[in-house]
């Protein structure tokens, strides 16, 4: 009939819950990063502690600093932690530095980086890198860690998962074990791990295998017990002797759990990632922010902060790429 | 087709905190090889029941059931299963599904690929085999799960509830589809319904079953079946033998559904 307006087909009714919510649109997701921005910028550069005053303002807070030391009879080197400190503690006396500085411009000097100081301090560490790492360096550590850590906590929780979802023996011998040891924060261990492994990454990334091995057990748990009776009974119709039913049924059957599982664990991973790397290692992104705390440097560890979200956004985006191509049926039931 | 008896069954069920639940007592009964027994009766009667321990998924509390001369023990792949849904493996397109069986009895690719492609002719699904499940209607994959099991050629294709999920017109065109391969293959079919219709047109034998203990209440032989093959099933549902039988037995489980819930109330 003439006049008529077509329907769009994907023209939605119900607009609630999860008939609304099961696509995200990029521009909401860039508005979402955009409104963080926005926040920091409006909160730390646009009202934030004027740059040039605080250039002047340290360069007071060397000088004295400097008249410190030489006072005691040493010269001074920066790069020294000791020094640094000095340093430090010269800025906190801001009133003794610069008279015209006042007590809450030293406040604010020290309080959250702005946008400039962030730009600042990552083109410090691209060029020079930080503590005698480069910036990739540092990065390349953290994430040869955190791959190390998922995959041994994949290889070893993955067959404890299924077995438990296969055995009541199997459920009754590690359902203690895992439930315990789950909520123990790994920063909690690290002292343990590195008496009974060593330093450096010969207790890092048994931690981190640590932070990924329960997520790992539950998923793939989760994903055996999830197969439906009628699938298993229409394997044994079919034919399937049980070590099939295992390989052939249960294992693709848990996909699903595991990619979730593995999405989990890979965040966790990340978030045990500055304690793992306070095991006396020298390079990665925590030592790298840990070190930065120690000096005040609030702007590489906004920096470090940044470069993990960022490794963690790509590393997610990978696991959704698999999934979409290793288990399409996911959500499509 | 091996004929299956089953001799003196009885199901008890133990409930943690309860009476023991009596689901099956004394089933006797023998179905000659290449017919198609429907199970009609109201929930809690045990039909399901007596499939699965036909299927061999459960064992009984007492007596046996033999396919032939061999005791039923346990699923084989002589007695295939069709589910409600569900039962298909996502992770497989339909080719792969259909060829399950035959490829964990390690069949060669050379000798089952055309058996499945002569199993795609045969449900209406030619041209589909490399559809993934999920892209498949309901009623295309229960098609699928036919031909799953009928790929290991069993003697016996039980059926629970394998059209209760699909709308009307779907339900017709399967139930159709169910007696034509039943006539082409001869094989028996134990099928579970909710369906007094649907029980009466595909069964040449009907049980009518009754709850608490359940056990099987009426026994119909009926032509609907053989009829169904070369005459229109929708006229047949509309004459007057099909309704009588239809209004008998539908005021009879009727009646056992009001005394279930009598006997509940009290």
């Amino acid at each position: 009939m003439a006049g008529l307006s077509t329907r769009r087909s994907d023209n939605k009714t119900v607009t609630f819950g999860d008939a609304a919510a099961v696509t995200s649109l990029p521009f909401w997701g860039l508005l979402g990063v955009i409104t963080l921005f926005g926040v920091w910028f409006l909160t730390t550069t646009a009202f934030g502690f004027p740059s040039e005053l605080e250039e002047k303002y340290n360069a007071a807070a060397e000088t004295k600093a400097i008249e410190k030391a030489e006072a005691a009879g040493e010269p001074v080197d920066f790069d020294r932690l000791s020094d640094r400190e000095l340093f430090v503690e010269c800025q906190r006396d801001g009133d003794n530095c610069n008279n015209k500085t006042s007590y809450t411009q030293v406040v604010s000097s020290l309080s959250f980086p702005s946008i400039p100081d962030t730009i600042g301090a990552a083109q410090e560490l691209f060029t020079d890198g930080y503590q005698n790492f480069s910036i990739w360096e540092h990065t390349w550590a953290s994430l040869w860690r955190v791959l190390r850590g998922m995959f041994w906590g994949s290889v070893v929780g993955i067959p404890v998962g299924l077995s438990m979802g296969l055995s009541s023996r199997a459920r009754g011998f590690f359902d203690p074990l895992v439930e315990g040891f789950r909520p123990i924060p790994p920063l909690a261990l690290l002292s343990l791990f590195v008496l009974t492994f060593g330093i450096g990454d010969k207790a890092a990334v048994p931690l981190l295998i640590f932070a990924s091995l329960w997520i790992m057990i539950i998923a793939a748990r989760a994903g055996v017990r999830n197969a439906s009776l009628a699938k298993v009974r229409a394997s044994y119709s079919l034919g399937a002797s049980k070590s099939q039913l295992l390989r052939k049924v249960l294992i693709p059957n848990a996909l699903p759990e595991i990619f979730t599982g593995l999405r989990v664990a890979l965040g966790v991973s990340w978030g045990t990632l500055v304690a793992a790397e306070l095991t006396g290692v020298q390079d990665g992104l925590g030592a790298m922010i840990s070190q930065a705390k120690n000096f005040s440097r609030l702007d590489i560890i906004v920096v470090g902060i940044v470069i993990i979200a960022l490794i963690g956004v790509l590393m997610d985006g990978f696991i959704r790429f698999l999934e979409s191509i290793l288990i399409p049926w996911q959500g499509k039931g | 087709m091996r004929a299956l008896s089953v001799k003196n069954l009885e199901m008890v069920y133990e409930v943690p905190k309860g009476d023991p639940v009596h689901a099956l007592s004394n089933i006797n009964f023998d179905l000659k090889g290449g017919r198609l027994l429907t199970l009609l009766g109201p929930s809690g009667c045990g039909k399901t029941t007596l499939l699965n321990i036909i299927a061999g998924f459960l064992g009984p509390t007492e007596g046996e059931v033999y396919l032939g001369d061999e005791k039923i023990t346990g699923p084989s792949e002589d007695r295939g299963m069709v589910f409600q849904q569900g039962a298909l493996f996502e992770w497989l397109n339909v080719s792969k599904n259909i060829s399950f069986g035959p490829r964990m009895a390690g069949v060669k690719k050379s000798v089952y690929l055309p058996e499945v492609e002569r199993l795609l002719d045969t449900v209406g699904l030619s041209g589909f085999g490399d559809k993934q499940i999920y892209e498949l209607s309901g009623g295309m994959q229960q098609r699928v799960a036919l031909a799953r099991c009928l790929a290991n050629d069993p003697d016996m294709m039980l059926m629970d509830e394998p059209l209760g999920a699909l709308d009307a017109l779907t339900r017709e065109k399967m139930q159709s589809l169910i007696l034509n391969l039943w006539n082409e293959t001869g094989k028996s079919i134990v099928m579970v319904t909710h369906s007094v219709e649907e029980a009466l047109l595909l069964g040449d034998k009907v049980f009518v079953m009754a709850p608490r203990p359940g056990r099987i209440e009426k026994v119909y032989e009926l032509p609907f079946a053989v009829r169904a093959l070369s005459e229109d099933p929708r006229e047949i549902k509309k004459g007057a033998d099909f309704q009588e039988v239809k209004e008998e037995i539908l005021s009879f489980i009727w009646e056992m559904e009001e005394e279930i819930m009598g006997r509940e109330e009290a």
